[in-house]
């Protein structure tokens, strides 16, 4: 089974995937905005942040402008598609595109080490807790805080009309709600929280990289879909804590599926596992409701 | 109150699938006027109300709503003073969202809106009032999904969600023709009941002509993109559907050809 060492990194690392989680929660399921921005406003978080550090700002702020950085690369591709009228997956593959120049250019080479500086985890470390135990308490901290301004966010009166523009346009118009306005702050929050969980990471791991985002969407995705057949995702908050459940089982599910001697897996592995795994969870809830079916067929 | 003055739109202009739908359409709706609109299909029914509502831009004319030029303001700027419930009984509400948070947005129709949550308590007593009054058990329903509700009580909904805030008109299209008979008349009478309590300016677009002469105060027929006539008080009491049709044929020297309206 899982080393202690082990165990405490995926969920670390989970947590941080349940923030990419809330983001393209916003993204896909409350806007039905298919955004793949994430892969590049997952490094140009961490990028922000590094930069900044480096430089000796307090990383707190690093952090936040690197939320703001991420919120401004989603507005780029919320205006891509509501003001030019360009298809809305297309408009996020260029945002993504764009941002790796964007990203090397604010670092300037293709990674930073932090190992050295000191990060928002720096304080942590004075209490008293097991080494690897300190990011996984820091985070959890952030995460359920995002849960809960999330929650009231998505239950005021703009967080509804935000809701009413994914899942009924014409709907939310009649009722006066500036829809192409709901997209661009939807999908500029989410990114905003992308680029959260990219400086995190960075801060977390010890350094950024520019080709860190590769397949953030992906590891997003499969966390949001595995929450949600985990948990049926009733109502928001339902769906918000299944964003972090998923997050965390899917971490831990890849870390087992790599310490699994018998399967022979190793890290290389790793993308073919995600794709496995992202299908099981897709076609696996419609295998249990079929299979549910045919049971109560067979019995009357 | 309502003026639309030469409204001309023509889709997919310089094609050839040019179709001129609006061809100088001029109508005053007065304060607390319930009118309704016939006309065959193709007639421009939907495309005026869509453009009295902001849906799509016309390529002239004017449109007045309350004094104020709405003529180049989205749907969304309007929203104040127009409101509306469409055709398809699914189409009025958010079927994901609860019907107390359905009916909360409908609240802030053309307002602001904040960062203070949705549903507020106060709200709660004047949604199950209004709710009561459908006499569909829904005002106990509040935190049900719209999803589980049946099309007919959807639409009922959707009446009650447009007429939650006072607007300057209030746009019906053929809003009881996607309906069982049943549910259609039970949507009917409470239009006319909610416009007659509620004193609302109203525009029903209708396919049927029987529905046209039995409600409301003055009867439009559109045809190619104009008003062909316009009949209200005296000359349209104890008017029947053959009548509507004679009136037509003389207007026009033409002879309605279409099913649908001489069936509804």
């Amino acid at each position: 089974m899982l080393s202690n060492i082990a165990f405490y990194g995926a969920v670390e690392t989970g947590l941080i995937y349940g923030l990419v989680a809330f983001g393209i929660y916003i993204s896909f399921r409350v806007l039905d905005f298919p955004d793949l921005t994430v892969d590049g406003s997952f490094p140009l978080g961490a990028a922000v942040a590094a930069v900044l550090i480096l430089e000796g700002v307090n990383p707190w702020l690093a952090t936040g402008a690197a939320i703001i950085a991420g919120m401004g690369a989603g507005a780029v591709t919320a205006l891509l598609n509501v003001k030019l009228n360009i298809l809305n997956l297309l408009a996020s593959i260029l945002t993504m595109i764009a941002l790796y120049s964007v990203n090397l250019r604010i670092m300037g080479r293709p990674n930073i080490a932090l190992l050295t500086e000191e990060t928002v985890l720096t304080p942590w470390y004075n209490l008293d807790l097991e080494y690897h135990q300190v990011p996984v308490l820091l985070f959890t901290i952030i995460v359920l805080a995002g849960l809960v301004l999330l929650w009231r966010f998505m239950k005021s009166e703009t967080g509804l009309a935000m809701r009413a523009t994914g899942a009924n346009p014409r709907m939310a118009r009649a009722q006066g709600i500036a829809t192409g306005a709901m997209i661009v702050l939807g999908v500029a929050l989410s990114n905003g929280l992308v680029g959260l969980a990219g400086a995190l990471f960075a801060q977390s791991q010890g350094a950024a990289d520019v080709t860190m985002g590769v397949g953030v969407i992906v590891i997003g995705l499969a966390s949001l879909i595995g929450g949600e057949a985990v948990l049926t995702p009733s109502s928001v908050v339902r769906a918000l804590i299944a964003c972090v459940i998923g997050a965390i089982i899917y971490r831990l599910a890849i870390a087992l599926a790599l310490n699994a001697d018998f399967l022979g897996l190793q890290a290389q592995d790793l993308n073919l596992i995600t794709a496995v795994l992202v299908t099981l969870a897709i076609v696996l809830p419609g295998v249990r409701t079929s299979v549910a079916a045919r049971l109560t067929r067979n019995k009357a | 109150m309502i003026t639309a003055t030469d409204l001309k739109l023509t889709f997919g202009k310089g094609t050839p699938l040019e179709n001129p739908a609006l061809r100088g359409m001029s109508l005053t709706v007065n304060q607390g006027e319930f009118v309704t609109v016939i006309g065959s299909n193709g007639a421009g029914k939907s495309t005026f109300l869509n453009a009295l509502a902001g849906e799509v831009m016309v390529d002239s004319g004017k449109i007045i709503v309350d004094n104020q030029d709405v003529t180049k303001l989205p749907t969304y700027k309007r929203a104040g003073s127009v409101a509306r419930v469409f055709q398809d009984p699914l189409a009025g509400t958010c079927e994901g969202l609860t019907i107390e948070e359905n009916l909360s947005l409908a609240i802030k129709r053309g307002q602001r809106r904040g960062l203070s949550a949705a549903v507020k308590a106060r709200y709660l007593d004047q949604f199950k009032t209004s709710l009561a009054s459908l006499n569909l058990g829904l005002e106990n329903r509040l935190g049900d999904k719209m999803g589980l509700l049946s099309g007919g009580q959807r639409q009922a909904v959707s009446l009650l969600m447009a007429s939650l805030t006072p607007s300057a008109i209030l746009l019906l299209d053929e809003h009881t023709a996607a309906l069982d008979p049943k549910t259609a008349a039970f949507v009917l009478e409470l239009t006319t009941q909610i416009i007659e309590e509620q004193k609302l300016t109203a525009l029903m677009v209708t396919h049927s002509m029987k529905q046209a002469l039995e409600v409301g105060q003055r009867t439009v027929m559109l045809h190619q993109g104009q008003v062909v006539f316009d009949i209200a008080g005296k000359d349209r009491e104890g008017l029947e559907v053959k009548d509507l049709l004679e009136l037509f044929e003389k207007q026009r020297g033409l002879e309605i050809t279409d099913d649908s309206l001489l069936l509804g």
